[in-house]
């Protein structure tokens, strides 16, 4: 018998210790792709499989939970509703690391008003938007995300005008706003991987080709179409807090360090016109440039660390609500004595 | 003249956002500081100023506390309802009135006092006469009803809390409103408010801080709301609370609380809060249940623990916003699509606002279910007595939930949704711990938890979540049941008729029908109730909505032979109960039927 090493990550955990179910999306969907990143960046972030909740709404990015991290606590909710689920859960126990899968129509549609105040609130998760433009699970109807004159396989052209996630996520001030596609498997594990290390809202918006109705070469989030007008605005190495940063051969101003919260790096390196993400202004500029030809921009668009979450915003205790005794939750016999006798006047 | 002692009604009518509802209170305060049986319902509109109000004050040696169907005085102060106020008054009714408002008064009928009260109060202070005008009729009635001045003071210093300049201006209002009445008003007044021995330990207190301080001591983490009347006020007493007497050792609150974007929202919030462990709340009215009602199915499906609590206004839609009604009934106990079926606590006085504020919470982590509590604006907004809450006599009921491998290795063949025990409520372990972890789902899932679309594993997950809210049944509140010897007519009602029962009762006694009473605290109902069904000849479920919501619910539910004993009477116009309206319909229909009979 002959024995096969296993890779450990930093916690010592097998990469199995991060897998899921087996998944029952179309073959080749791009979903799979990102379930894989998501086992992938937290494995290799070395983050406690027991300390990550998995949220999602509904539809088929929803379901992939079921796909990965097997040994986390999950909640599959309703439809376009993952945040408020997801903000109540945040309050109780601030120490979990929310990763929340959404899909076009769950985040664009109906549940356009939950992600627009999660964002509002700086609520302290990763959201990720498998964006494929259609409604898979309900046979192929047009998302609201959905360029302009792009054309699934069945059906007659979209004209409405798109909703950009991302455009919307840095007008409301997120802190953290990527675009990825599920086939740049280097890019989007770094950007997971950024998300998870950072404090507050992280929004990944990633296209992610649905092969059964919109692959077709007229739809404009393809796996060809995509791959051929992917705007990539730097490459981008995650280099983590337990690893000290190498030094590396890139003449200097070719690169940008970005510092997350838990002491990991970020790291940029200029492509073609140097972006800088924390102009939030040039990130829309970029966005707006793009899709005029119809091209995606990837990369991380913009970054602002600054800001409380949600939950430092309400100046809790420090203890996280759910480990509270009973002592700490119902004061005491005395102080509803004191409370009637103030009233008695 | 004979005189009527502490038996009579007081009609105000005064313009929103004029300050009159300090005045009221103040006389409502006053009356009850001299251990004068008194209850106080503000009728307001939904407007920040200007649309008409109207207080209404009951005294009453008997102890009745609705609005009573007679008014014997009336104080007229608002233009916009002036000629309508003075018509609707009955022959012999004394009018109060504003003389500076310029509008005639053609009530020969009727004893008429007047008083200068905008153009007295200009005297004072100018910048305040609008505001200050309202303490002039405070002054009046104090005399003409004999109200002490040491009591007046002591409302208007409870009123003004800590504002010395407020409480010597009105102090002075009032002394002058006084003197006034006694050196122009030429009356003989019958009805007047006599002391009486004042149980030193009560005080006044509405029933949506009551629900706030209850839930503050239930130990909640987690409130989420989205402002609507008349529910606002109870989320906004618990956010008073938070810092005074629910923050840990470093000063930090033990409760967040969430202004949500909307009540789906404030709904998802409340089952992410139960999902993770801690005990989460939002209080809403009527709409908001309606928007809430995708989640409330989830939570009853996922088996999630939570508390909503529903002050009931008028509906449909936006309905009556200001004005009671109990008509949320079905909605709560089968909110959601499909089949749902959820435990509802349903309060009568503000002693079980606070109880079932902390219960709520027990009740809830015990069955993993959301349980509602029942209020109604009558209840949750008027001023209503108590002796003083009392401490939960209980600790935390956390229910079934496993923290510690030790825990779950005691559990044979543990599975999310398996019924270890024969009770129907199964084992949960928390995000977080590491235990069994699961991917919690609104879709069909197997005792494991996993995904299922079998038709036998459907079956028997909604068929013990069946057996599992109708375990609850008689470990929830019991009914108060007032017995008769002669088990003849039964009530069965809820919630806030509470304060019209005895008016109700005794009036129908007075007739000589022999009347036993019950109050539905809970649903599921109690075994009790139909207990009480059974043994009385006839039973007529009484509750203020148009359709018999509670009587709907309980012919679905007890056994056939007992149906046809039921009799629905239902009414719902907006106001709280009154007491003739309820027994003219009772007598009706329990006449008809008689005839029937026959």
């Amino acid at each position: 018998m002959s024995l096969r090493p296993i890779q450990l990550n930093v916690i010592d955990l097998p990469k199995g210790d991060y897998t899921g179910g087996k998944s029952s999306l179309c073959p080749g969907c791009g979903h799979d792709q990102i379930s894989n990143i998501i086992i992938q960046a937290a494995w290799e972030n070395g983050i406690a499989p027991e300390t990550i909740a998995k949220m999602s709404g509904i539809g088929c990015s929803s379901k992939t939970p079921a796909y990965f991290l097997g040994k986390s606590h999950g909640f599959n909710t309703v439809h376009g509703r993952m945040p408020s689920v997801t903000t109540g859960a945040n309050m109780v126990n601030k120490d979990l690391t929310f990763i929340g899968v959404s899909g076009d129509g769950d985040t664009a549609s109906i549940g356009i008003g939950q992600f627009v105040h999660a964002i509002r609130r700086n609520l302290n998760m990763v959201y990720i938007v498998e964006n494929n433009g259609v409604y898979g699970l309900t046979k192929g109807q047009y998302s609201a995300t959905v360029e302009k004159g792009s054309k699934k396989k069945k059906g007659s052209t979209n004209e409405n005008p798109p909703i950009d996630l991302c455009k919307m996520a840095i007008n409301l001030g997120c802190g953290f706003v990527a675009r990825s596609f599920s086939g740049s498997k280097k890019q989007l594990t770094a950007l997971m991987r950024a998300a998870l290390s950072h404090k507050g809202m992280a929004v990944i918006d990633v296209i992610s080709p649905c092969v059964t109705f919109a692959n077709n070469d007229e739809s404009y989030r393809s796996y060809n179409y995509v791959k051929a007008n992917d705007e990539e605005l730097h490459s981008v190495d995650y280099i983590p807090h337990f690893t000290p940063v190498e030094e590396v051969e890139i003449p200097e101003g070719e690169f940008k360090d970005i510092k997350l919260f838990d002491g990991s790096t970020l790291r940029l390196e200029t492509i073609g016109d140097d972006h800088d993400p924390s102009d939030a202004v040039a990130a829309l500029a970029a966005i707006h440039e793009a899709e005029k030809e119809n091209r995606h921009v990837t990369g991380l668009l913009h970054y602002n660390s600054e800001m409380k979450t949600a939950d430092e915003a309400l100046d809790l205790t420090q203890k996280p609500l759910v480990d509270l005794a009973e002592n700490e939750m119902r004061p005491s016999k005395d102080v509803l004595e004191e409370i009637n006798n103030s009233f008695r006047v | 003249m004979a005189q009527i002692v502490n038996d009579f009604t007081v009609n105000i009518a005064t313009a929103n956002g004029t300050g009159s509802q300090s005045a009221n209170l103040i006389l409502l305060n006053s009356m009850f500081e001299m251990g004068v049986p008194v209850s106080g319902k503000n009728l307001f509109p939904s407007n920040i100023s200007g649309l008409p109000t109207w207080f209404i004050i009951r005294a009453s040696d008997a102890g009745y506390q609705a609005p009573g169907d007679n008014t014997h005085i009336q104080i007229v102060m608002n233009k916009d309802t002036w000629m309508a106020d003075v018509e609707k008054a009955e022959s012999g009714t004394i009018i109060i009135y504003n003389q500076d408002v310029k509008l005639p008064i053609e009530r020969d009928d009727c004893t008429v006092l007047g008083m200068p009260m905008t153009k007295m109060a200009r005297s004072i202070n100018p910048k305040l006469a609008r505001l200050m005008a309202n303490m002039y009729y405070v002054g009046g009635l104090a005399e003409i009803l004999g109200i002490d001045s040491e009591a007046i003071h002591s409302a208007v210093t409870q009123q003004f809390k800590g504002k010395e300049k407020a409480i010597e201006l009105n102090m002075q209002a009032i002394g002058e409103g006084r003197t006034f009445a006694r050196e122009n008003w030429d009356c003989n007044i019958a009805h007047v408010v006599e002391a009486r021995e004042k149980n030193p330990n009560t005080y006044l207190i509405d029933g949506n801080e009551a629900t706030a301080l209850g839930c503050i001591f239930g130990g909640v983490n987690m409130l989420s709301w989205y402002p609507i009347t008349p529910s606002s006020s109870l989320a906004e007493s618990i956010i008073g609370w938070i810092p005074k007497i629910r923050t840990g050792d470093d000063g930090g609150a033990t409760c967040a609380v969430i202004q949500a974007e909307d009540e789906l929202a404030a709904a998802g919030m409340v089952i992410g809060a139960g999902w993770a462990g801690g005990r989460g709340m939002t209080c809403t009215s009527g709409p908001g249940i309606s928007l809430m009602s995708e989640f409330i199915g989830l939570a009853y499906f996922a088996e999630v623990p939570g508390v909503i609590w529903d002050v009931n206004r008028v509906g449909p839609s936006t309905g009556l916003p200001t004005r009671t009604q109990q008509a949320d009934l079905t909605l709560l106990y089968e909110a959601s699509h499909g089949d749902t079926q959820h435990i509802v606590l349903i309060p009568g006085t503000v002693d079980e606002c606070f109880e079932y504020g902390w219960k709520a919470f027990d009740y809830a982590e015990r069955f993993q279910t959301l349980v509602f509590g029942f209020s109604d604006l009558d209840l949750g907004m008027n001023q209503w007595v108590t002796a003083g809450f009392e401490y939960p006599e209980l600790p935390l009921d956390r229910g079934k939930v496993l923290r510690t491998q030790k825990e779950l290795d005691a559990i044979e063949n543990f599975g999310r949704y398996r019924d270890v025990d024969g009770d129907g409520i199964p084992y949960r372990t928390l995000p977080g711990s590491g235990l069994e972890p699961i991917l919690y789902r609104g879709t069909g899932h197997d005792e494991d938890g996993v995904y299922s679309e079998d038709p036998a594993v459907y079956h028997a997950t909604v068929s013990r979540l069946k057996r599992k809210i109708d375990g609850a049944r008689d470990l929830l509140p019991a009914p108060i049941i007032r017995n008769e010897e002669e088990r003849q007519i039964g009530i069965v009602y809820y919630g806030s008729v509470e304060n019209t029962i005895k008016e109700i009762d005794d009036i129908l006694e007075a007739t000589g029908i022999k009347v036993s009473t019950c109050r539905v605290r809970a649903l599921p109902y109690h075994s009790e109730v139909e207990k009480f069904v059974e043994e009385h000849e006839q039973t007529v479920v009484l509750e203020v909505n148009r359709d018999g919501q509670l009587y709907g619910i309980l012919r679905k539910e007890m056994p056939t032979d007992l149906l046809n004993k039921m009799y629905c009477v239902a009414f719902s116009d907006g106001m709280p109960p009154r007491a003739q309206v309820y027994v003219d319909m009772i007598l009706e229909t329990l006449g008809v039927t008689q005839e029937v009979k026959a």
